[in-house]
């Protein structure tokens, strides 16, 4: 069961990796993988056990994946010091100022979506 | 009898499954601990990550060691990748409902978390490297780390900036967003999930689970638009 939604997960990448070459190079192999299973299950109209199951296991397992390489920031331990404090505050200012503006904007359409659904 | 202990050290840290081994340690230890502690800074692949750091200083072993030993796990974040057209073909009945609300925030809101991230530093000197890799900051990592690679980035660095926005985010957000009177569940966690990716979202399904259900949505909406259009954007601009 895991294996064989493995085993699609695998192939939709390579297909990807395949379209990677052939004509879109601005996008990497795994995210046209990504695109294309997201068609295939609208076309398909559900998504299969191992499919779900194998989809599920992996991404319980992701942030273990993405350990080693994060891990690779010691070999930029100096370029980050050097700019620490550019980092840190464009870090703090953007997040902050981007979700108040996200949270207020949706938080509006929301409402506005509500009202007009009411006297259509 | 003589052991040679200096010699069997040496095979023990050099062997191939050393940094499996305590890539699995460790990230255990941390998941253990923020179980317990529930401890926003216990961020597993932050931790996880500054533990192993630690251990390879000890040993004095080099990063590109450690990388070859542990490439069987990064073979498998590309699967993995794909593997995210899942919650997000789940999710698709939700947008459908709400499409213009979620649609005009994603659009408007991903561009001013990816370019104030950007001006940000700019306006503070960062070089280009560091800036390159500041823009894919709001996308959960896998997607972030592809994209930082593909414009002239640093991936490992990429990992680190989505963390720390994702914790900074996590510990401000729900009390920036309820002092600024947004209480609608979908508002929170289209806003959490947006800007705060995984993190956010795991702050918002402590809330409810239909704003962990939106910011799960806003993660991988804001990751795919990221992906497929930040590479275009970069190659048409600089």
């Amino acid at each position: 069961m895991l294996l064989r939604g493995l085993t699609w997960l695998v192939l939709f990448q390579l297909l990807g990796t395949a379209l990677n070459h052939l004509c879109v190079p601005v996008l990497p192999g795994p995210i046209i993988g990504l695109l294309l299973l997201l068609v295939f299950l609208m076309l398909n109209g559900e998504v299969s056990a191992p499919l779900s199951e194998a989809a599920s296991s992996l991404l319980r397992y992701l942030p273990l994946l993405l350990v080693p390489p994060a891990v690779g920031v010691m070999v930029y331990a100096k370029q980050i010091a050097a700019d620490f404090w550019a980092i840190a505050g464009a870090l703090v200012l953007s997040v902050l100022i981007s979700m108040a503006f996200a949270g207020v904007l949706m938080n509006a359409l929301i409402k506005r979506h509500a009202r007009r659904g009411e006297q259509p | 009898m003589n052991f040679d202990w200096q010699g069997a050290w040496a095979a023990v840290i050099h062997h191939p499954l050393f940094g499996i081994g305590i890539t699995l340690g460790t990230y255990q230890l941390v998941l253990a601990g923020f179980e317990k502690t529930r401890w926003v800074f216990l961020q597993p692949v932050l931790a996880s990550m500054a533990l192993v750091v630690a251990i390879l200083l000890l040993c004095d072993l080099e990063y590109a060691e450690y990388r070859r030993s542990t490439e069987i796990l990064g073979i498998l974040l590309g699967p993995a990748t794909v593997a995210l057209a899942v919650p997000l073909y789940l999710n698709l009945r939700r947008i459908r409902q709400l499409f213009w609300p979620i649609f005009t925030t994603l659009v408007i809101g991903g561009i001013l978390a990816t370019g104030l991230g950007v001006f940000f530093g700019w306006l503070f000197g960062a070089d280009h490297m560091i800036l390159m890799t500041l823009l894919p900051k709001s996308v959960t990592s896998p997607i972030a780390m592809l994209v930082a690679e593909q414009i002239g980035g640093v991936a490992a660095l990429a990992a680190v900036f989505v963390l720390i926005t994702g914790v900074i985010g996590a510990i401000a957000g729900p009390w920036l967003l309820t002092r600024l009177g947004v209480h609608a569940p979908e508002a929170r966690g289209m806003a959490l999930g947006m800007t705060a990716h995984a993190v956010g979202t795991s702050v918002a399904l402590q809330e409810s689970e239909e704003c962990g259900a939106f910011a799960a949505l806003a993660m991988s909406l804001m990751g795919v638009a990221t992906a497929v259009l930040l590479p275009l954007a970069v190659t048409l601009v600089v």
